[in-house]
Parts: structure tokens; C-alpha cells; sequence
């Protein structure tokens, strides 16, 4: 009983993957480009940056930027919390 | 099928072979020499499909620092795993 | 670890370093920018761990604490510059001043002094990340006492 059900659940996963796979789009034109179009048209002389990622990063997303530097701040004063030497 | 495809299709069944290699070898060591091999040619993939900055935070992050932490806590334990 | 490791890591170290230096430095202009620069960097802290033992780089711990909250608090008051318009917005770029040339439309190899506050963020961050890697190895090597070999 448990066998077929893990078959049955990797054939539906499987399948389901073959067919996004299928009808992917070719590589580089994606669906729906409109923000793509407006970065490359104007980010040299809104943050006068030539690496469109950095300036998506830093400028038009720094929120996300900034998130993730709390996540990594979190993430240290846990491992500095556990991993402390007590003093005795 | 051009070069860059074959090519692409060798590296993601070498990332897998890799991936496999981690999970079965009994030595811990050579396991995250494995993983370390396999995260650096998913780095190549990345590279491939035009993300370089993507490539560069998996180079250093997955091959680097991940390699590092794994061989200190072996260092700390023990080497070989028990059934 | 043995000789050939230890020698190996004293010439490497510094050309990791000033690797991680370039990806930051030129974040703006090529790919890279503080994560991965940060990333490349905290990746010489681990080979010294790994090469000459956690007790040796005990007084390193301090310092790269300090470089991560430094580095995040040198983010924030970057991000409440443009705090008269909206918060993130590129006050320093066009103005003239540090990194504030304008950059040439079209596709081109760029120039250093561009940018805007993005450079300096760039800075920020990858010390952020290299404080932070850093000290997260330093503390795991220097947990449980002394190393068996």
C-alpha cells in the first residue's frame, strides 16, 4: 500500500515536471518583459550604475537588500548565542 | 543539438552523480569533497545560463564556506560513519 | 595541518583578499557586488582556520564582530540618506561629488567615480557579510575545547 502511493506520488511530480519542461519558452524571452525593458532603459541615469543587477539590488529593491542583511545579523547573534564559552 | 547543450547535459549529470556520491560514500571526509565538487559545477551551470553574479556567491559560499564548516565539525567528531 | 598546507595558505591568502577587494570595488561595473565580494573574502578566514587551527585565530573574533555591525550600521544610514525623497533613493548620483560623475548611456566599459551611494553600499554590505561568515567559522572552530589532531 505505502509502495504504490510513493509511486503514484513520484509519477504525478515527475509528470508534472516533463510537462513545465515541454512548454518552457526559449531561453531569454520571457513572458511578461516589462520591467526588464524599463532596468536596461534607464537605470545608467537614474543610479548612474553600469551593472543593472547591482543597481536593482541597491537601488530599485534595497528593501530586499536590506532584509537580507537582517537575516544574516539574526543568524549570526544565534550562532554566537549557542556556541558562547561559558565562563565558570 | 550544439556543443553548449551537450555540454550543459554532461554537467547536470555529473552534478547528480555527485549528489549520489555524497549520500552513499561511508567516509565523511570524501563525502564533502563530493558535495564540494558538485556545488562548484552547479557554479559552472550557473555560469552557463548567463548568471554570472550568481556563480560567484555559489562559488564562494557553496564550494567555500560550506566545504570549511563540514571539515571543522569532522575535525571535532569523528571520521567515519556508524551504521 | 602539515607544512605544504600551511605554506600554501600564507601565499594564498592575501590574492583571495585582494580578489575579494576587486568584486566589491568594482561592484557597480562588472558582475559581483557586496554579497559575493563579502563571500570570497570570508572564504580566506576559513582557509586560515583550516590551515593553522581555531586557538590561533582566537583574537580575530572581536574584530570581525565589530566589522559586521559597523558594516550594518554604515548600511542604514547609507539607506536614510534619501530619506527627503523615499528611503533608498540615490541621492549621491549625478551630484558631482564622491562617485557622483555621471555614467555614459549605452553600453560601454564604464567608470569608477559613478555610481552614487551604490559603491559605498557595496562596501557596507561586503563587510557586513565578511564580519559575519567570519566570525559564525571562527566560532564554530573555537567550540568544544581542543581539536583531537
Amino acid at each position: 500500500m505505502r509502495r504504490w502511493i510513493v509511486l503514484a506520488a513520484f509519477v504525478i511530480v515527475a509528470g508534472c515536471l516533463l510537462l513545465g519542461g515541454a512548454r518552457m519558452r526559449p531561453f531569454g524571452a520571457p513572458r511578461f518583459d516589462l520591467m526588464d525593458r524599463y532596468f536596461n532603459a534607464w537605470s545608467q541615469t537614474e543610479t548612474a550604475a553600469n551593472n543593472v543587477v547591482t543597481a536593482v539590488v541597491f537601488d530599485y529593491r534595497g528593501y530586499d537588500t536590506l532584509g537580507e542583511a537582517t537575516v544574516l545579523f539574526t543568524a549570526v547573534i544565534g550562532v554566537a548565542l549557542i556556541l558562547r564559552r561559558l565562563k565558570r | 543539438m550544439t556543443l553548449l547543450a551537450i555540454l550543459q547535459v554532461v554537467i547536470l549529470v555529473l552534478i547528480v552523480a555527485g549528489s549520489i556520491l555524497a549520500v552513499w560514500l561511508k567516509d565523511l571526509l570524501a563525502s564533502v569533497i563530493a558535495l564540494a565538487g558538485s556545488s562548484l559545477l552547479l557554479a559552472l551551470q550557473f555560469y552557463l545560463l548567463q548568471a554570472p553574479d550568481v556563480a560567484i556567491a555559489e562559488a564562494g559560499v557553496g564550494a567555500a564556506l560550506t566545504t570549511a564548516i563540514f571539515v571543522l565539525a569532522i575535525r571535532k567528531t569523528q571520521r567515519k560513519e556508524e551504521e | 595541518m602539515s607544512v605544504v598546507v600551511r605554506t600554501i595558505a600564507r601565499i594564498l591568502v592575501p590574492v583571495i583578499l585582494a580578489f575579494g577587494g576587486y568584486v566589491i570595488l568594482h561592484g557597480h561595473l562588472t558582475p559581483g557586488g557586496g554579497f559575493q565580494g563579502g563571500a570570497v573574502a570570508a572564504s580566506a578566514v576559513a582557509l586560515l582556520l583550516v590551515a593553522f587551527g581555531a586557538p590561533s585565530l582566537k583574537k580575530l573574533k572581536s574584530p570581525l564582530s565589530v566589522l559586521e555591525d559597523l558594516g550594518g550600521i554604515a548600511f542604514v544610514v547609507l539607506a536614510f540618506l534619501g530619506i527627503g525623497t523615499t528611503f533608498f533613493f540615490n541621492l549621491l548620483a549625478g551630484s558631482g561629488g564622491l562617485f557622483g560623475a555621471a555614467s555614459p548611456i549605452g553600453p560601454n566599459a564604464g567608470f569608477l567615480n559613478t555610481g552614487g551611494t551604490v559603491p559605498l553600499m557595496n562596501w557596507a554590505v561586503g563587510f557586513k557579510v565578511l564580519g559575519g561568515l567570519g566570525a559564525v567559522m571562527v566560532l564554530f572552530g573555537l567550540f568544544g575545547g581542543d581539536d583531537d589532531r
